[in-house]
């Protein structure tokens, strides 16, 4: 079974005789250090060097001046005043939140999709096709879509509510069904890509294994927890994975649908830092904001990759 | 595809195809609203309750999108910004990818971790350099002020994919080149490269995608008009006090067009992209 453990140099054999690479290897190792050179720099120029600048930012008294900023010396203030505000606090524990619940709503639903899907004779393609449609949307054209169907006057939520007569919530106006409204608008975009993420790793299965279950008497519940989840364990890591990091760096959604409100209600980590920086001109704590976030995700990533015990090394899982 | 027993599979209304309908159900409805929504009048977009059905069915959304609202111009940029900067990951993720996967260099494994880092690495983390620095450049509202981050955030990735294509394809193709003593680029152009066709395929998918609906770096980087892309131009049609709705739905139909079409012919592509392009080691 293929997992990202794999994920290492199985390549072009290192010769035994360590340190004697003879000329060809030699050669051609140069010609490779070629080829990668255009994409390393390219990456090196656009992210390396700002991340290191955003982490120098964070630490320094920025000042904003008519043609750029001017760091003013080496002061911790940045970060302190982060840590000691309540809104960027509330923005973590919402951020942290909103990761968690839709992230593992769409692990379920996404795995219970697959494994209808799994089973549909006829037409999987189809409906693959129609699990793409969400994925491949504009997340601000989502926004819209979801800001109008959850409208306080003519939303179509608004009558769907009011049939199964559970009144008329104002939903992107208070700030508990602000929340959970997002959550829906993410969780339609984002099970389908869970599920065929899913679906794809069910496929794999080797088949042999469920005959042999099905032989020892093994029930349905008892087949699905003591071998599919186990096996699809590298897959389900890769899904959450992906959804922990795109969900923590959470901007377009709440920057269109609500604008980070009611009050702070659904400002993310994002639109906080965003904010900051592209609002209020505060370019040290918003670099505070933003690099704390990235050492989070990063955090978030190694977490999901040992709850799943996977790991990113040399050896085969 | 494995075999196991189906109880009633060649009945047609069963637990599978009546779970399938919901699924579709879940997915489809949202769809429906919005193609449904911008072909409705202003009026009936906003009566309450809401008309299932555009009656009358107009096309005034899809005519002020272009006329009133510029949507012509966003789609010019989206298209420039997309393929262009699409182009260029292709271009040098091809070299990268035959390089990390079949060449023997050293530290290869490093920097494909450093690589995987960096591209699960938070925008917002990057944005205020980045403007600084496109700032002086003079390349604030430009399209290489989008091209250029977009193509080197979406390189990894697509490095990742395309070197585990190159890795699968059996060596003894290019030792054959070698031996007719074509040079390594020749022997990635006319050996390798057809070899790796689907991989290259699914990385533009992912690519163009990515490309088309990113949208804090074209929010931050291009706010001018006439620079604008699709996600900033939709996510500013609306003012304070009003949202234009069914433009905005009109616009959004028009900008899913060539992405659905995209993703629906290539679909096998996206699919084996989210599994073994990035699952397979």
């Amino acid at each position: 079974m293929a997992t990202i453990s794999q994920a290492t140099d199985q390549a072009p054999v290192t010769p035994s005789l360590a340190g004697h690479r003879d000329a060809n290897t030699r050669k051609l190792a140069r010609m490779g250090w070629i080829f990668t050179a255009p994409a390393l720099i390219l990456i090196a120029a656009v992210t390396i060097f700002p991340i290191i600048y955003s982490v120098v930012m964070s630490l320094n008294n920025v000042s904003v001046s008519g043609n750029g900023f001017a760091l003013n010396g080496f002061t911790g203030s940045n970060y302190s005043l982060v840590f000691g505000n309540s809104t960027w606090r509330y923005a973590l524990g919402f951020t942290v939140l909103y990761t968690v619940v839709t992230v593992v709503v769409e692990l379920v639903l996404g795995t219970l999709i697959a494994l209808v899907l799994e089973r549909l004779a006829a037409g999987r393609g189809w409906m693959m096709a129609l699990l793409l449609i969400p994925w491949s949307m504009i997340t601000v054209i989502n926004a819209e879509l979801w800001s109008y169907i959850f409208n306080p006057t003519y939303g179509a939520m608004q009558e769907i509510f009011g049939a199964v007569g559970l009144g008329h919530p104002n939903f992107l106006g208070t700030p508990t069904p602000a929340i959970a409204s997002m959550m829906v608008a993410d969780i339609w975009k984002t099970t389908p890509f869970v599920a065929i993420i899913v679906l794809a790793g069910l496929v794999m299965l080797p088949g042999d294994i469920y005959e042999a279950a099905e032989i020892d008497g093994s029930s349905g519940w008892d087949t699905f927890w003591r071998i599919t989840v186990p096996l699809l364990r590298p897959t389900l890591a890769l899904a959450v994975m992906f959804r922990v990091l795109q969900a923590f760096g959470l901007f377009d959604l709440p920057y269109v649908l609500t604008n980070g409100g009611p009050g702070t209600a659904t400002t993310s980590l994002a639109v906080l830092g965003y904010q900051a920086m592209f609002k209020n001109l505060s370019f040290g704590p918003g670099a505070a904001v933003a690099t704390t976030t990235a050492l989070l995700v990063l955090l978030g990533c190694l977490i999901s990759l040992r709850t799943f015990r996977v790991q990113v090394g040399k050896e085969n899982a | 595809m494995r075999n196991r027993k189906r109880t009633g599979w060649h009945r047609v209304i069963n637990g599978v195809s009546i779970s399938t309908f919901f699924v579709a159900l879940f997915i489809g409805l949202p769809l429906y609203w919005i193609i449904a929504s911008s072909f409705k009048t202003p009026v009936s977009l906003g009566t309450s309750p809401p008309q299932y059905f555009p009656n009358p069915v107009s096309t005034t959304n899809y005519q002020q999108a272009f006329s009133q609202y510029n949507f012509g111009v966003y789609f010019r940029n989206s298209l420039i910004v997309t393929l262009i900067a699409t182009a260029i990951v292709l271009a040098v993720g091809t070299l990268a990818g035959y390089g990390l996967g079949r060449l023997p260099m050293r530290g290869k494994f490093s920097l494909m971790v450093t690589l995987l880092m960096i591209s699960v690495f938070p925008e917002i983390a990057l944005i205020a350099p980045l403007y600084l620095l496109l700032r002086n450049l003079g390349w604030l509202n430009s399209f290489q002020g989008l091209i250029i981050p977009y193509a080197a955030f979406n390189l990894p990735f697509a490095i990742w994919i395309l070197r585990n294509y190159f890795l699968s394809i059996p060596k003894e193709m290019e030792e054959t080149g070698r031996i007719d003593g074509a040079s390594p680029l020749r022997t990635v152009w006319e050996i390798i490269l057809p070899q790796a066709l689907p991989g290259l395929f699914t990385a533009a998918i992912f690519c163009f995608t990515a490309c088309w609906t990113e949208f804090l770096m074209a929010l931050t980087f291009n706010s001018a008009n006439n620079y604008r892309t699709i996600p900033v131009g939709i996510a500013e049609f609306g003012t304070v006090f009003t949202v234009p709705y069914g433009t905005i739905f009109a616009a959004s139909v028009v900008a899913v067009v060539p992405i659905g079409i995209l993703v629906f012919i290539f679909r096998k592509f996206v699919i084996s992209g989210l599994t073994s392009g990035a699952v397979k080691g």
